[in-house]
């Protein structure tokens, strides 16, 4: 069954639903600001910058609408495939030469790809069709059993010590924060969660008793907490990122303001990881309020459609998704305002990059496919 | 719980967390927004230093000694350098200047973001080629940067000092200062460090990608002021040389002893000389060997060169920081104090209480101890001749240790546990013994003045620590003396534990030369600014007035001409020529141990009628004062004097 025909039957099948409006516009907005903002990051070495972070939009919400149309619970069917696929990329980031000791991208000529990005979207996916209950429609009892938590635990730890093994401890991060918020809702006792904690805590131990965290990782959490430690490396970054958004005050200094830290470069990577930076210096309070609101907008509506999902493993997808989402908009910004360590964590829609905007529209694509697919539609088995 | 109520907890959690972010943004950008404002406005404003020349150095006579001079040096300014650009900029500099590129690297990264800071200081032709090629040099500027030059070259070495760049110390003393600066060391360039500095100028201005496009108008930095010291160059030069011409006579003397079967120990290679104005305390002359040439620190000195100055003691300054015992130059001070004080002699078969006459027949018996020994003092001439009875002014003109052991032996006898105890010691410390003189250099020591107290110090210490070594163990038995006669009479011929700096000596003759007068010795006389004119006037403070009879001093001087025209130093000035009498002096043999060679000390006092000069020669294990450090002396006063300094050739062997 070819693709273009599937989605014409889905169309068929959701004629009484509608897109999530307010999660594509609230995701366009953002995209949008998130362009403006690479702009003003980098204008003064052109618009090269902000043309191929268009491309990489426009390439996302077209990801976004294919996937939206497509069923999710097709997937469910080639879980085996996507997982093998995922991690054969995984592996494939340490073939190609490695930048400053970090194997992170596979090269595509002018674009590089970071398989870590998507696999957060196939871990959600891969996870909440082990969670959910085998019959389709059913709900699902209200606790689960040590085996599937450990098989979950397993699920996500090969993909998080490949991503770990790049380096890349803020993804291995997000996988853990997916873990624990899907096992929370798909019924983990407090006591599962409590003694998974337990032990995570004492593996986290053994790794800094053992040296296996990388000194430059081990460098961004004792600078967090004492920034004077390096004044000109990471903690140069995180002081000059915490002046240029607390100079911005409540009104901010305007849009593409000269004389600006922005401006003057003076934060590093402020239109990757820092570009928060550069809405709290130019936009001020009030921008960076709207912005967390635009936040809470997109995982508010996740979670709505968690709640109105048919079925189990679509309402897991959704959860899985808003966590995803949360904690990168916690840490990433949490990190430029100095609650946070610096792990590299991007700001969805806002921070350049290609494969991290892509694998965002798609997981929010896939969530808007459960919005979709709520309502079962008559006679929707007769073309299943 | 139903999964509808799970979802609802994990929106409460998410709640939470967007909440911390939000209030924590709020306290960033309101609570504490405006201040953090304020400090990035200036932050955006980057600061550089241009470093001020430092004054000149002149002598007493405006010969220029020391001076600064604009040179090329590359200098990087890393605001300048994109990161990309940084690891070709290394690799092109390093090929350019010859320095290695790893080592240039560890110093563009440990100056930090944003810094400007000196490479190297280059040739004319150099920065020429440079800088055509700027263009390829992102950040790299060709400035005319400050260089200090020492055109005398080692000559008055201790007396100018050197550079240094901040330690330790200098930080800890002052957390703001600015650690490329470099400041004064030792001498005048750190005792006028302030005057010297200047005040480095400030380039202010913001960059954006490299380039400026905002600048403050520059403070140019203000030059340093100029001292005019109290030397004389062409004195200092004579000195300096005739210290070494002195040494070598020495080591000549010592190889001819050692073939005659003599014993000797060590080469000479150390010694110092003063000379000071007894009317002004102006120091005109002050030497130190060996020496060093502060030409060395100026592009920063290499470990092993500096290793090899520090082994030579070169950077000492011995005139103001050696310990020596006075040895027979102090009983001019002895001389005084009999006098003045009228001191008892013993009653003894070889001393005429009532004529005050000893005779000097070369053994000094001591008075028998509680266990029937009785301890023989050796005077110098022993075996070689007996002088028989002398008064005062023969023994002060031959020298002859038993009149003063006797004098010191009938103090102790007479006054031992009295008031008047330490009435020699006194003098001593009057005339400038036992403190610091206060002469505007660092590294002066106060010197040690024996006495029952100082001694009983030391005992305290050694029961303590017994190893401290500071006293013979037998004098803290209990059966011992800490302060014994033998000490006193040791004091009165300035042996024994005494210690004193050469520039001491020199104070104290021109004490008893100006007829009481004390004050702090200067080798600066003026603090100039660059257009000449006076800052400061630098004088010497007078610190207080010792009493000394117009008899005394006159008697003493007239003894101190005989020294040289009939007594211990008759021989080192038979070539004097015209003025011989208007020449006074005092030689002076200090034994140290018995494995090393004697200290040679002479001190000169001239003219008579007016004292002026008090030059104070001091040959480290030089050997006889009379032998090798008054012809050095009576060199330098000829030179005083207006004479035509004859050749240095060994004295007579005396005290």
């Amino acid at each position: 069954m070819t693709v273009l025909t599937r989605i014409r039957e889905v169309a068929v099948i959701r004629r009484d639903n509608k897109f999530d409006r307010i999660l594509f516009a609230t995701m366009l907005a953002l995209s949008g600001f998130g362009l403006l903002m690479i702009y003003s990051a980098t204008r003064d070495s052109g618009t090269f910058s902000m043309e191929r972070q268009m491309i990489f939009v426009s390439a996302g919400l077209i990801i976004y609408l294919v996937v939206s149309n497509i069923d999710y619970r097709e997937y469910q069917g080639i879980i085996p495939m996507i997982s093998v696929v995922t991690l054969l990329l995984l592996l494939a980031v340490f073939v190609f030469d490695s930048v400053n000791n970090v194997s992170r991208w596979i090269p595509l000529g002018t674009f590089n790809l970071q398989p870590a990005e998507f696999a957060k979207v196939v871990v959600i996916v891969v996870l909440a069709s082990h969670l959910a209950p085998s019959s389709r429609d059913e709900i699902g009892p209200r606790t689960i059993s040590w085996q599937k938590v450990l098989q979950a635990v397993g699920i996500v730890a090969i993909p998080a010590a490949l991503v770990y093994m790049q380096p890349d401890l803020g993804t291995t991060l997000v996988f853990g924060f997916i873990l624990f918020s899907m096992l929370f809702v798909s019924g983990a006792t407090w006591r599962q969660l409590v003694s998974l904690l337990a032990a995570l805590v004492l593996g986290v131990a053994a790794v800094l008793r053992l040296g296996l965290l990388s000194e430059y990782q081990f460098d961004r959490l004792r600078v967090l907490f004492n920034s004077s430690i390096d004044p000109q490396g990471i903690g140069y970054q995180l002081r000059q990122s915490r002046n240029a958004i607390g100079s911005g005050q409540l009104f901010g200094k305007g849009l593409f303001r000269e004389g600006t830290l922005t401006d003057f470069n003076y934060v590093p990577e402020q239109e990757n990881d820092f570009i928060f930076t550069a809405v709290g210096e130019q936009l001020g309070l009030i921008g960076g309020l709207l912005v967390l609101a635009a936040f809470a907008v997109i995982v508010w509506r996740l979670l709505v459609i968690s709640a109105n999902s048919r079925d189990r493993f679509g309402a897991l997808i959704a959860a899985g998704t808003a966590a995803m989402v949360m904690f990168h908009v916690f840490v990433n910004i949490g990190m430029t305002i100095g609650i946070m360590p610096v792990t590299g964590l991007p700001l969805p829609f806002l921070s350049q990059g290609g494969s991290f905007y892509m694998s965002m529209a798609l997981a929010l694509g896939i969530a808007n496919s459960v919005w979709l697919m709520k309502t079962p539609v008559p006679g929707e088995n007769q073309l299943m | 719980m139903k999964f509808a109520v799970r979802l609802g907890i994990l929106g409460i959690v998410f709640v939470a967390m967007f909440s911390v972010v939000g209030l924590r943004l709020w306290f960033v950008q309101v609570a504490e927004g405006p201040a953090i404002a304020q400090a990035t406005e200036e932050q955006t404003w980057i600061q550089k230093t241009t470093y001020a020349p430092r004054g000149d150095i002149y002598d007493r006579n405006g010969v220029l000694l020391v001076t600064s001079r604009m040179v090329p040096a590359v200098v990087i300014d890393r605001t300048f350098v994109q990161p990309e650009e940084r690891e070709e900029l290394i690799k092109r500099l390093s090929a350019l200047l010859a320095i290695d590129a790893e080592e240039l690297d560890a110093v563009y990264e440990k100056e930090g973001i944003n810094a400007r800071f000196q490479v190297a200081i280059v040739s004319n032709e150099l920065a020429y080629r440079l800088n055509e090629q700027l263009d390829v040099l992102p950040g790299v500027e060709i400035a005319r940067v400050p260089e200090r030059v020492y055109l005398s070259g080692p000559t008055l070495a201790h007396v100018i000092g050197h550079l240094g760049l901040p330690d330790e110390a200098d930080v800890e003393e002052n957390p703001d200062i600015d650690l490329n600066l470099r400041i004064g060391r030792l001498g005048v360039e750190s005792a006028y460090d302030q005057f010297l500095q200047g005040t480095s100028g400030i380039l202010e201005y913001r960059v954006r990608r490299g380039e400026i496009i905002d600048q403050k108008p520059p403070l140019a930095p203000l030059p340093g002021n100029s001292l005019e010291l109290t030397i004389d160059l062409e004195l200092q030069q004579l000195v300096e040389l005739a210290l070494e011409e002195g040494i070598a006579l020495s080591n000549a003397v010592k190889d001819a002893d050692h073939l005659a079967g003599e014993d000797v120990f060590g080469v000479t290679e150390k010694a110092a000389a003063v000379v000071l104005d007894a009317k002004t305390f102006e120091i005109l002359a002050l030497a130190s060997v060996p020496d060093f040439d502060p030409q060395l620190f100026v592009a920063g000195i290499h470990v092993d060169t500096y290793a090899d100055l520090n082994e030579r003691e070169a950077l000492f300054n011995r005139a103001i920081g050696g310990r020596y015992p006075p040895a027979s130059t102090f009983k001019a001070i002895t001389y005084t104090v009999i006098e003045e004080e009228n001191l008892p002699f013993p009653d003894r078969d070889d001393v005429d209480v009532s004529d005050r006459l000893v005779n000097c027949d070369g053994k000094f018996i001591l008075p028998e101890l509680a266990d029937g020994s009785q301890q023989v003092k050796r005077d110098w001439y022993d075996g070689i001749t007996s002088f028989g009875w002398l008064d005062i002014h023969d023994a002060l003109r031959n020298s002859c240790n038993k009149f003063f052991w006797a004098a010191g032996l009938g103090t102790y006898l007479a006054w031992d546990r009295t008031p008047r105890e330490t009435v020699i010691q006194d003098w001593a410390g009057d005339l400038g013994y036992g403190s610091a003189t206060g002469i505007d250099l660092e590294g002066e020591i106060d010197g040690t003045i024996p006495s029952r107290a100082e001694f009983e110090r030391r005992a305290e210490i050694q029961r303590e620590n017994p190893d401290a070594g500071l006293l013979h163990p037998s004098r803290l038995e209990d059966d011992g003396a800490i302060w014994q006669g033998g000490d006193l009479m040791d004091f009165a011929i300035g042996q024994g534990a005494f210690e004193a700096t050469p520039l001491q000596v020199a104070v104290s003759y021109a004490v008893l030369a100006n007829g009481g007068r004390v004050m702090e010795p200067r080798v600066v006389s003026r603090v100039i600014d660059s257009s000449g004119n006076t800052v400061q006037e630098i004088s010497s403070p007078h610190v207080r007035t010792v009493p000394i009879t117009s008899t005394t001093r006159e008697s003493l001087l007239a003894d101190l001409g005989r020294v040289v025209s009939s007594g211990t130093a008759r021989a080192a000035f038979k070539d004097f020529g015209d003025g011989l009498d208007q020449i006074g002096g005092k030689t002076g043999t200090a034994e140290i141990s018995a494995n090393k060679d004697s200290h040679a000390w002479f001190v000169g006092v001239a003219p008579l009628n007016s004292p002026q000069y008090i030059v104070v020669v001091l040959v480290e294990e030089g050997g006889s004062g009379g032998r090798i450090a008054a012809p050095v002396a009576r060199h330098i006063l000829q030179y005083l004097m207006g004479n035509v300094p004859t050749p240095i050739e060994a004295g007579e062997k005396t005290d």
